[in-house]
């Protein structure tokens, strides 16, 4: 269900953002940034690339999850992914930091959306966009 | 990079306490990239932040790792503006006894005028 936005796609000049996470999936404020990025893309705003750090890795962990009767943050990355090819970077020295690597023995915990990045890629991130939004 | 633009600067603000939690931590690790990729990189201390400055502390006495000591290596990395907000430190009784050169106290316009002058800011 699309979130429905108050501001006109006619007032907006911005065209490219970047958005940083830092919250975990179980956060309000994770809604919140859901929420905004859903809306810059119903009004067609590019957005050049999502930036995971500090709590905001675990929205990457595969085994997460959350009860079905609440919103569903971690499902909700994943379908932006695959309906807006929407670049998710984790920041793997985080997601380390946090139990989730790449090179669990059981497999990977970081689900398929999401990129293993750096701290360089955020660098490219906030050069490519015209504004930054950190959440 | 994959776009020759002209870089862009960036605000991190610091606005927690040292050890209590990796924020500042987690903010020095993207200075020094930033810095590392020749972006315009500048610091800002506010709130509980300006405790990060402050002389005299030692993490190893609670057995944190003492991030601190790599503030010494800013001017390295060419990250020469360092600000800091005045009336954090009046209001935590705090005198400006810093354990890195180069910190600039601003009152709380100067500070907000000089945010205002990034590209970017991203708070901790």
């Amino acid at each position: 269900m699309p979130f429905f936005c108050s501001f006109n796609s006619r007032d907006i000049i911005l065209k490219k953002l970047a958005v940083v996470i830092t919250t975990p999936p179980y956060s309000n404020l994770t809604i919140t940034a859901l929420h905004y990025i859903e809306a810059a893309l119903h009004i067609n705003i590019n957005i050049v690339g999502v930036f995971f750090y500090q709590d905001g890795v675990l929205n990457a962990n595969s085994k997460v999850q959350i009860a079905s009767d609440e919103f569903q943050t971690i499902k909700r990355w994943q379908a932006l992914h695959e309906q807006y090819q929407l670049p998710l970077h984790l920041c793997i020295t985080a997601a380390e930091k946090h139990g989730i690597s790449d090179e669990n023995e059981s497999g990977s915990l970081i689900h398929d959306a999401f990129t293993i990045s750096g701290l360089g890629e955020l660098v490219e991130l906030s050069t490519n966009a015209e504004r930054l939004v950190q959440f | 990079m994959t776009q020759t633009q002209s870089p862009k600067s960036l605000a991190l603000l610091n606005s927690k306490a040292p050890f209590a939690s990796c924020a500042g931590k987690d903010a020095l690790d993207i200075a020094l990239v930033f810095a590392s990729f020749e972006q315009p990189t500048t610091l800002f201390f506010q709130g509980d932040g300006v405790y990060q400055l402050i002389q005299g502390q030692n993490g190893e006495l609670i057995s944190v790792k003492d991030y601190l000591k790599t503030f010494s290596a800013f001017e390295f990395y060419d990250i020469e503006e360092i600000y800091v907000c005045q009336a954090s430190l009046i209001e935590r009784g705090l005198s400006s006894d810093f354990h890195i050169d180069n910190v600039q106290v601003l009152n709380q316009q100067e500070f907000a005028n000089k945010l205002a002058t990034h590209n970017t800011i991203l708070r901790f």
